[in-house]
């Protein structure tokens, strides 16, 4: 287990260093210099931010040296600070010349989508499972045809159309539901159903599309699963079919869950810039967003990076835990 | 390939799929024809009017006609597809192509390289480079199929190493084909199905991305009419104007469920394996 996980870990290394150049490509995309496209789109931009953009990137050293300082501020997770935001550090909090805190962007943003991503991660597990399950054994007939509808539906549905019209449903028509923000100011008692119900419509936006694939996937699964011939001898020592689904078949359809959920992490933060910024929710998404539209460079830059490491550490996660579950892994002998 | 294409006609999910593609291409295509007013025409007296027999789809806050809109958002919304996920599926097939033919370094590269840009969130990538460019149709295009061809490239490479161990292609091999006839006689005429099922699932989700990245004021700029841009309004106008929400929401979902039936139904009929189980 120590050695998978080691290979494992190095096998990191190389992702590491090719997200970093591809996002050093990108910052170097702007036909010239990043500092014209910026100027161009922001009347404001004076030479002095000019001149920052240029000192933050070394845009005045060779290409290969640029390439290098930037590896070496990614390992550091030195991300600068925000143009756009009073100097507010990107990342992780510091002291300013008083004394005083000063928390960093992506450190208030990151805990709120972290919470958005494991909360449709629950979602979709705890759907998508039976689902995919009752839409195997009544494979054809009329539940299975209805989830299927179901899933092809969730699949095409646009999030930000679903979320303007969840919106407009629960909360103009009927006022059930909070439509924007995390919470509302309160005792801290009410505090966490506050928060719960301001966060109901954006996980069930995130993770729809989501619960739709893995639904599908689960049902596909089992089909395989429940035409193998071990199935067959459970039936055959007359296992009650509960057991038989349940207990034999499940298990085995669900391992390779976890590695698609691992893989579902990318599509997952990425989704979140549409329903954080229409619910207005003050996560990594929202951050994203607005950072592109300000063109605040640090910002933008720095949560592309710590996104594709989360990315990354998401996938060792699923790794770790399919070793854990799957011993036949775990030895190598997969 | 012919009798294929009938076949798979047979399929309800295909057929169902091919006609609702089929009604908006047409749609698209015939938009000057069949738009009765001028897309970007304002009218000050027609601000915001509900749907009518004037205004099929009622009017914007603008007072532009939202039916006209629609179907030269259509046209954007298909443009958009076809092109970038054109883009996409080249350079997934000249990389899956070199990565499965000569393996070896040149696959450990090509490879760790999609590896590389599958961990990047894939929206947040799209909305870095635009960051960095004018959002404008053609550049979310080139954004779009420079960020999605990482399956078609796995899949192409999957197909080709399947296809080194068939008969044929070593029995070529041993006759002393050289490589560009072994890859463009022999090995890629025979990896087109999955090529063309993954074409079709791939526009259904461009089609998507664009109308997330125009809703979100980085897409197609107005005063051109995307689906995406004119949801755009619906927010805007939510408690007031119904329409403007509805008509491009269920244009967009027809659209991307019609790619998605089309594309599932010609993975059913082409590929053997899934018609045991199904």
């Amino acid at each position: 287990m120590i050695r998978y996980l080691l290979k494992r870990l190095f096998w990191m290394v190389p992702l590491l260093v090719g997200i970093s150049l591809v996002s050093f490509l990108i910052m170097h995309l702007a036909p010239g210099d990043i500092t014209n496209t910026e100027a161009s789109f922001n009347p404001k931009a004076s030479e002095e931010s000019r001149q920052k953009l240029r000192e933050l990137y070394n845009l005045d050293k060779p290409v290969i040296v640029q390439y290098g300082l930037w590896l070496k501020r990614m390992v550091k997770l030195d991300f600068g600070t925000s143009f756009a935001s009073h100097q507010r550090p990107v990342f992780w909090e510091t002291k300013d010349a008083e004394g005083n805190v000063i928390k960093g962007m992506i450190q208030e943003a990151l805990p709120i989508t972290l919470l958005i991503n494991v909360l449709s991660l629950g979602l979709i597990i705890f759907a998508a499972v039976p689902l995919g399950v009752v839409s195997a054994v009544t494979q054809n007939r009329p539940p299975d045809r209805a989830i299927t509808l179901f899933v092809f539906i969730g699949f095409a549905i646009p999030g930000f159309w679903l979320a303007l019209m969840l919106m407009y449903w629960t909360g103009v028509v009927h006022d059930w539901l909070p439509i924007s923000g995390i919470h509302d100011k309160m005792s801290a008692w009410g505090q966490m159903w506050d928060t719960l119900t301001h966060l109901a419509l954006p996980v069930f936006i995130s993770g729809l599309s989501g619960l739709a694939g893995i639904s599908l996937f689960i049902r596909n699964g089992m089909l395989d699963v429940l035409h193998q011939d071990y199935i067959t001898t459970a039936r055959a020592k007359g296992l009650a079919e509960n057991t038989v689904v349940y207990r034999h078949a499940l298990r085995n359809a669900m391992l390779p869950l976890i590695t698609i959920l691992g893989l579902a992490i990318p599509g997952l933060i990425g989704g979140s810039v549409i329903a954080e910024s229409i619910f207005a929710i003050p996560g990594m998404g929202k951050l994203f967003y607005d950072a592109v539209l300000m063109r605040d460079f640090p910002v933008i830059m720095g949560i592309l990076t710590i996104g594709s490491a989360l990315t990354l550490l998401g996938n060792l996660i699923a790794d770790i835990a399919y070793a854990w579950a799957d011993p036949r892994v775990r030895r190598g002998v997969m | 390939m012919h009798n294929k294409w009938r076949q798979a006609l047979a399929n309800p999910l295909a057929l169902s799929g091919f006609i609702i593609i089929f009604s908006i291409l047409l749609l698209a295509l015939l938009a000057p024809l069949i738009a009765p007013y001028d897309p970007n025409a304002i009218d000050v007296r027609a601000i915001l009017l509900p749907p009518s027999l004037q205004h099929l789809m009622g009017t914007d806050g603008l007072g532009r006609d939202v039916f006209s809109r629609m179907l030269f958002g259509a046209q954007i919304s298909l443009l958009v597809g076809f092109i970038a996920v054109g883009i996409a599926t080249s350079i997934g097939i000249v990389l899956g192509a070199i990565s499965g033919y000569y393996r070896g370094w040149v696959d450990v590269v090509i490879m760790r390289l999609v590896d590389v840009m599958l961990s990047i969130p894939t929206f947040f990538l799209i909305l870095a480079v635009i960051a960095f460019l004018t959002p404008s149709i053609w550049n979310i295009m080139i954004v779009i199929g420079l960020t999605s061809w990482m399956g078609v490239t796995r899949l192409v490479r999957a197909e080709f190493l399947s296809l080194r161990g068939r008969e044929f292609v070593m029995a070529s091999e041993t006759l002393g084909a050289r490589d560009a006839r072994m890859i463009f006689i022999h090995m890629l005429p025979n990896s087109l199905t999955p090529i063309m099922v993954s074409f079709v699932l791939g526009v259904a989700s461009a089609v998507l991305v664009e109308s997330g990245l125009s809703f979100l004021g980085l897409g197609v700029q107005p005063p051109q009419a995307s689906w995406g841009n004119i949801l755009t309004d619906g927010k805007e106008y939510i408690q007031f104007a119904w329409w403007l929400s509805l008509f491009p929401g269920v244009a967009i979902l027809l659209t991307v469920l019609g790619y998605n039936l089309l594309g599932e139904g010609l993975r059913d009929v082409l590929d053997p394996r899934t018609n045991n189980t199904r």
